[in-house]
């Protein structure tokens, strides 16, 4: 980013106040009929499966997917093709292994589940504190970037952003729950769309217009550093260190390489790395190479090629293919969006649609983020290449054009935000209400007070990251946890619930582990080796290993009604021939009027 | 359906021997067996793809940046094509389990429904 001071961006804050709006408007009005305990949590099941997979995928696509993807384009190039694909492919996971026995189940969600299948209470306690602490750690990179994007476009500090976004979610989901947050989401998908593709159609056009990116900058091939564009000032915010690969002269003010600097430098590529503190002004003339922050592809050649750093880049891409294909299936908010289905059959068609909106999304960040490699390298100065999606069309197209494309991107941005949280803290504050409060519709209210401020009072907290490695680990968590679970629960008889909870505690211990190693070394110099940022390709299959070891030997430990459990869920569909365990629990609509409190039973 | 005051669990019919029955009869055995020829070869086709894909861009430089055309190389083709072949599986899942496994699971319960009433 620029130094000079953040200037108010007033078509950017009034495209996030329209957003913000129409979310309310939306939910609103689509809310009035709510007010059921089963209106709240399933939408009667009765949402129609193209509405639904516009709705799960706008509820998927968060701040990794609208920001973190274009962004790690920008900084490592083909590799991060694995994200979009991996955030696709999870879904064909899903709907292979759980999507169609789970619905059947009648569980809907994951405590739900692992009760009905196990019939363990003390492991369904283990598993709502999993999608908590799940559901609160995918929470955390949502606000924080909404705290980065507001901070960029209005003079305000970074805390505004989150409470914004909590409020917004809070008193939206107060209003409606779960089926108006079904219309929102559906909604909110094509806004997302709209921004990111509206944008990338303009800059594209512009830069085919202009012939390319003319004979100033490095082509995407080249085996060059990219190069600045124009003269360029930069701020560094958080301390980074730099791979200088071509001399360079530029002018610095603050502390490089730990001694005081002020007026011109010269760095040499002999000296290889530049350390660079916080609060350091570094001014770049147009023409001078781009030196790219440690970690990420220097030139422009190893960019555009597959992954090069031999076996822990193997690793690292191994473990995120692991996590995101087998991590969907575990996040509570994509799961609970499966039983919103009328049947199996409509699961299916909702999952084909939701791979098709995904795949048409990720198309305009992976654009994008390639031509932010032209005409924004000074993000790849700081390291934060999140704000790539929001800065590119300002750089692009000067004076007002720009501004307005760039405020529709910071509305999308902050739709992404406003719509993966509801998801979240509607699933999370489901599951709170039926198991650690009482499970009426007041309850659900005060869950989702509760599964708001906490995150949002631990992102005010923890330092920032990129969002979308943060996000891996969150896959992780789940694919570690909720996975094995799932699977060998629908596909091996055997399980039980002994082996379930040691799989879980093991699973999720070590991604917990990691985590907390990863941030200790984040703040004491970053010492962790690659497999502690991307655990899953060690972590699943111990878990795994774990549930199948321990299942085998407590066998004694069977529930008896196993046959019972897994016909049912291998079987057709609940047409008065197995009940629905929401009906089973909440009655029919004509007991639900004889008892005018709404209680539930079990 | 009936109005009386009966929780749910008591709704739930047949009784645990007619599941055991259906459990271990041939239909529903012939329903698993569909459901697993297809998911799990298909599983395994695509981890493969998946993972061989990783091992040639670390492991098979030369071959990975041979140039199509312009700046297309064949690392960027394969790359989309991982999009195309993960589509084109959910297509023919949603095409087997439409043919193959909904018809098998509609018999099952028309039998269980029948015997029931």
């Amino acid at each position: 980013m620029g130094g000079t001071a953040v200037e108010l961006n007033l078509w950017a804050v009034s495209g996030i106040a329209l957003v913000a709006v129409m979310t309310f408007y939306v939910g609103f009005r689509s809310s009035r009929a709510a007010s059921t305990t089963q209106d709240f949590l399933v939408a009667r099941r009765t949402v129609r499966s193209r509405r639904n997979a516009a709705a799960v995928s706008g509820e998927y696509l968060s701040a990794a997917s609208f920001l973190g993807v274009a962004g790690l384009i920008l900084k490592d190039g083909v590799d991060a093709l694995w994200y979009p694909i991996g955030f696709t492919a999870g879904y064909l996971a899903l709907m292979l292994f759980v999507a169609a026995p789970l619905r059947r189940s009648g569980a809907y969600t994951l405590p739900d589940f692992v009760e009905a299948r196990l019939g363990s209470s003390g492991l369904r306690k283990l598993a709502t504190f999993f999608v908590i602490f799940i559901g609160v750690l995918y929470l955390l990179p949502q606000l924080q970037a909404a705290g980065l994007v507001l901070s960029r476009i209005m003079p305000v500090p970074q805390w505004v952003g989150p409470v914004i976004v909590i409020v917004v979610v809070v008193v939206n989901v107060f209003g409606g729950g779960m089926r108006a947050i079904t219309v929102v989401q559906a909604f909110q998908y094509w806004l997302k769309l709209f921004a990111i593709a509206a944008p990338t159609f303009v800059l594209c056009a512009i830069f085919i217009g202009r012939g390319g990116a003319g004979t100033d900058t490095t082509a995407l091939t080249a085996d060059a550093p990219p190069t600045f564009a124009e003269t360029t000032t930069v701020r560094v915010e958080t301390p980074v260190r730099l791979q200088v690969k071509e001399p360079v002269w530029l002018w610095a003010d603050g502390r490089v390489n730990g001694a005081p600097a002020s007026g011109d430098v010269f760095w040499r590529p002999e000296v290889g790395e530049v350390t660079v503190d916080a609060g350091t002004t570094l001014r770049f003339n147009a023409g001078s190479a781009v030196p790219v922050v440690a970690g990420a592809p220097a030139d422009n050649e190893s960019w555009a090629k597959p992954s090069s750093g031999g076996a822990g880049d193997l690793f690292t891409t191994y473990s995120l293919i692991f996590a995101t294909f087998l991590g969907t299936m575990g996040l509570p908010h994509v799961l609970v969006r499966f039983y919103t289905n009328p049947d199996g059959k409509a699961a299916r068609r909702t999952t084909l649609h939701i791979m098709l909106l995904l795949a048409l999304f990720y198309m305009f960040p992976l654009l994008l983020g390639a031509l932010s490699r032209i005409y924004v390298p000074e993000l790849l100065v700081t390291g934060r290449t999140d704000a790539a999606v929001t800065t590119l069309p300002v750089k692009v197209i000067p004076g007002i054009p720009g501004e307005i494309l760039s405020a529709v991107t910071a509305a999308g941005a902050f739709a992404a935000f406003l719509s993966t949280s509801s998801g979240l803290v509607v699933s999370v504050s489901g599951v709170l209400s039926t198991d650690v409060l009482r499970g009426r519709v007041r309850d659900f209210r005060w869950a989702a007070l509760i599964a708001g401020i906490v995150p949002l009072a631990l992102a005010l907290v923890l330092r920032p990251n990129d969002v979308s490695l943060s996000i891996g680990v969150t896959f992780a968590l789940a694919a570690s946890t909720f996975c094995p679970v799932l699977l060998l629960g629908i596909w091996w008889r055997k399980l039980t619930w002994v082996g379930a909870g040691a799989g879980m505690i093991v699973g999720g211990g070590l991604v917990i582990a990691a985590i907390a190693l990863d941030v200790v070394s984040r703040y004491t110099g970053d010492w962790a080796p690659s497999f502690v940022k991307q655990p899953a390709l060690i972590t699943v299959p111990i878990a795994f290993f774990v549930v199948y070891i321990v299942s085998k030997a407590t066998h004694r430990r069977q529930p008896g009604d196993t046959s019972r459990t897994l016909l049912r869920m291998h079987a057709p569909d609940p047409l008065g021939f197995i009940r629905d365990r929401d009906v089973a629990r909440f009655g029919t609509a004509e007991e639900r009027a004889r008892l005018a409190d709404g209680r539930h039973r079990r | 359906m009936s109005t009386t005051e009966r929780t749910g669990a008591e709704h739930l019919p047949p009784d645990p021997a007619r599941w055991r029955e259906v459990q271990d009869s041939a239909d529903f055995a012939e329903l698993r067996r569909r459901l697993r020829r297809f998911v799990f070869p298909m599983t395994g086709l695509f981890l493969v793809w998946y993972l061989v894909y990783v091992l040639l861009a670390d492991y098979a430089h030369g071959f990975m940046s041979t140039r199509l055309f312009g700046n297309i190389n064949i690392a960027l083709v394969l790359g989309l094509l991982q999009f195309v072949s993960t589509f084109v599986i959910t297509m023919l899942y949603v095409r087997y389990a439409n043919r193959r496994i909904d018809p098998q699971a509609e018999k099952i319960r028309a039998q269980i429904e029948g015997a029931d009433k």
